[in-house]
């Protein structure tokens, strides 16, 4: 029998009490571990989602977006104000165009569709029936009868290697089936297309096709992993400038930042820059607003692990003043009898820790058991905040953005945010039951300390 | 032995002072069977608090086998009381979720003796003051009054004391238990050689000390 054993013993003594208090202090680590379980599922989504939108700025013609809107291109004075502002690593610029039966050998890949043709009328061109070719004004109801064939994108881009990152629009993913691909600075009548064209216009890598009127040899097959992507032509970004007679043009510009804290600074120097001549965005404004509501969890959730674990320490606190109080002249007995503040307070200490470490058990059971399904909860109700808040979307589906990640991609993150529970986390519990054991203990220990042995001989 | 002189023990009560002992002198030899008798409030309880080292005088000293008491450290003064001082209240005091052998070996653990030893002292102890087997193994709230007083008796002796303070032993007792454990209390100090101060207010449990005096208004006076 040593102070420990005694320490355990004594938090049997009263079997009720410590049941009670053990469920009551189960429930209030409980709740804390749910909350920090909570927490760092948030963070790891945030982290998560700032990670998957990149650390790039995009520059577009003001008024323009791909080939929505109005304006004057961007040129290459704009991009030489902006490619050497501080923390621009690097930079993608592309001149995009299409392609129709009228200047090129090349059959579109996709077929028009109702949704092809309703985009038609509502862009108030008029597209030949046979060929596709615009030949007039029309509008919403215009009348007659025309059929439309979605022309083919084609891109010119000085990052023929970081395909995926700027120039391949709609979200695709650039992988090289066959041939090679051009280099950054080339002049030549080369181009990239993809699986889709390739297949429908019967082309390989050493064939060529006609655009503006010239023979453009295919030097690589590329897959975009889906339809709108692969509906597409990439080449050299002089070769497009210099074929469609848009010498020095641009339609857009994308910016590589050496960190997403910097996104916002550089964002705001290109504005500065470029003034009224060019649209500055970043994909990062876009995730602040999806990440808003999960850094709201994050903090609710945070603030709710701090008021349970105050809770808890409360709950110990005072249930050891409670028992130094009943046990007053037991105390003075021990100390009459030899023995010092020191090992009374290791006594009253031990019987806090073993309520709170039966306490954690519970508590972490609990926890494991609510973290997943209270964070979804939580999650899914902001997730529906966020939805009715923010209605606008991402700039439509023939906009080509850096990334291709527009705001509706990053909402899709809510849905997959899962808790995950690992030895941390037991860790963690553990951590805080012994936290709260010596924060509720040390008051009652400081009321041990005044209890005076002479206190037992006055009760007599 | 034990040399008291000239201590004070000093309470205030609103403006006032009260002296709960005032002035008191004596001594006791080693192995002597002392009693203190007086009417409640006589101060009888904290001069045993004065001796057991649990208050401390306002002046005077108190010095056992030649050392002063009342001017040791807190850190000595429980060496002291772990060490030279035996406690017997009068509601016993035990430890209620400990058994009678545990409560023997606590003052024990407090001086440092290993386990072994005071498991083994402490039976030998609550066998010499009567309790069976059965009954060593037993908590407080399955004794008689008689029993745990035994065991409380066992407690203080546990670490040979020099001097035994007994707060009122028989008081919740019946007469034929009082009497048996007055007994019981004689015979240690004869045997061990152990000094015993024990209060009362039963005059004849005074009469059959070696030596008896009475408290009155804090002053005390030897009646034999």
């Amino acid at each position: 029998m040593n102070v420990v054993s005694r320490g355990i013993r004594n938090a049997f003594r009263n079997v009720i009490r410590t049941f009670s208090i053990v469920i009551i202090l189960g429930l209030s680590i409980g709740l804390s571990l749910t909350m920090l379980i909570a927490h760092q599922a948030v963070g790891d989504k945030i982290q998560s989602i700032k990670a998957s939108v990149g650390n790039t700025v995009s520059i577009s013609p003001a008024g323009a977006r791909g080939f929505e809107g109005g304006g004057n291109p961007l040129t290459a004075a704009n991009l030489n104000s902006v490619k050497s502002l501080p923390h621009v690593l690097s930079n993608v610029a592309t001149l995009s165009d299409r392609l129709t039966s009228s200047n090129s050998s090349l059959q579109s890949a996709i077929d028009a569709g109702a949704l092809g043709k309703r985009f038609s009328q509502n862009s108030g061109f008029v597209f030949h029936a046979q060929t596709g070719e615009a030949i007039g004004v029309g509008g919403p109801g215009g009348g007659g009868s025309f059929s439309f064939t979605p022309p083919v994108t084609v891109t010119g881009t000085n990052a023929p290697t970081n395909l995926s990152a700027g120039p391949l629009g709609g979200g695709g993913t650039f992988t090289l089936k066959s041939g090679s691909v051009f280099s950054a600075n080339s002049t030549a009548d080369v181009a990239l297309v993809s699986t889709s064209i390739a297949s429908k216009n019967n082309l390989k890598v050493g064939s060529s096709f006609t655009a503006y009127n010239t023979a453009v040899q295919v030097v690589g097959i590329f897959d975009a992993g889906n339809t709108f992507s692969n509906n597409q032509v990439i080449l050299p970004l002089a070769t497009e400038q210099n074929l469609s007679s848009q010498t020095g043009d641009l339609t857009s510009i994308t910016l590589n930042v050496d960190s997403i804290s910097n996104v916002s600074t550089v964002t705001s120097a290109a504005s500065k820059a470029l003034g009224s001549s060019a649209d500055v965005t970043n994909a990062a404004s876009d995730a602040q607003t999806t990440i808003t509501p999960l850094q709201n969890i994050q903090s609710i959730s945070l603030y709710s692990l701090i008021g349970a674990v105050i809770a808890g320490a409360i709950i110990i606190l005072l249930t050891m003043i409670m028992i130094v109080r009943e046990r007053r002249r037991e105390i003075g007995v021990i100390k009459a009898i030899g023995g010092s503040n020191v090992k009374v307070m290791g006594q009253f200490m031990v019987e806090a820790v073993t309520f709170t470490f039966m306490a954690a058990v519970i508590g972490i059971g609990l926890g494991v058991l609510a973290g997943n399904p209270i964070t979804r909860l939580l999650v899914n109700n902001s997730s529906s905040s966020a939805s009715v808040a923010t209605p606008f979307g991402g700039g439509g589906g023939r906009v080509l953005r850096a990334g291709g990640h527009g705001f509706g991609a990053l909402r899709n993150n809510f849905s997959n945010i899962h808790a995950i529970i690992g030895w941390n986390i037991i860790l963690y519990g553990l951590a805080a039951a012994l936290i709260i054991a010596i924060v509720g203990s040390g008051l009652a220990s400081l009321f041990i300390a005044k209890i005076r042995p002479a206190e037992v001989m006055r009760v007599e | 032995m034990l040399e008291v002189k000239k201590i004070k023990r000093l309470f205030k009560s609103g403006d006032l002072q009260v002296a709960a002992v005032n002035g008191v002198s004596f001594s006791v030899p080693d192995g002597q069977f002392a009693s203190i008798v007086g009417r409640s409030g006589s101060g009888k309880s904290t001069l045993l608090s004065l001796l057991g080292a649990l208050d401390k005088p306002t002046s005077g000293s108190i010095k056992v086998d030649g050392e002063d008491i009342t001017q040791l450290n807190d850190h000595s003064l429980i060496r002291y009381r772990c060490q030279k001082i035996g406690f017997v209240f009068q509601s016993y005091n035990l430890v209620p979720n400990l058994t009678a052998a545990e409560n023997v070996m606590l003052p024990m653990e407090f001086a440092g003796v290993g386990a072994k030893e005071r498991q083994e002292r402490a039976v030998t102890l609550l066998q010499q003051v009567g309790l069976t087997e059965n009954e060593i193994g037993r908590k407080p709230g399955r004794l008689s009054g008689g029993q745990q007083q035994r065991v409380a008796i066992a407690r203080a002796l546990a670490n040979k004391p020099k001097l035994i303070l007994a707060d009122e032993p028989t008081g919740n007792l019946d007469s034929q238990t009082g009497k048996m454990i007055f007994d019981l209390l004689h015979g240690l100090a004869k045997s061990e050689k152990t000094t015993i101060i024990v209060v009362t207010h039963d005059l004849e449990i005074a009469g059959k000390t070696d030596r008896a005096f009475q408290l009155k208004d804090g002053k005390l006076q030897e009646k034999k």
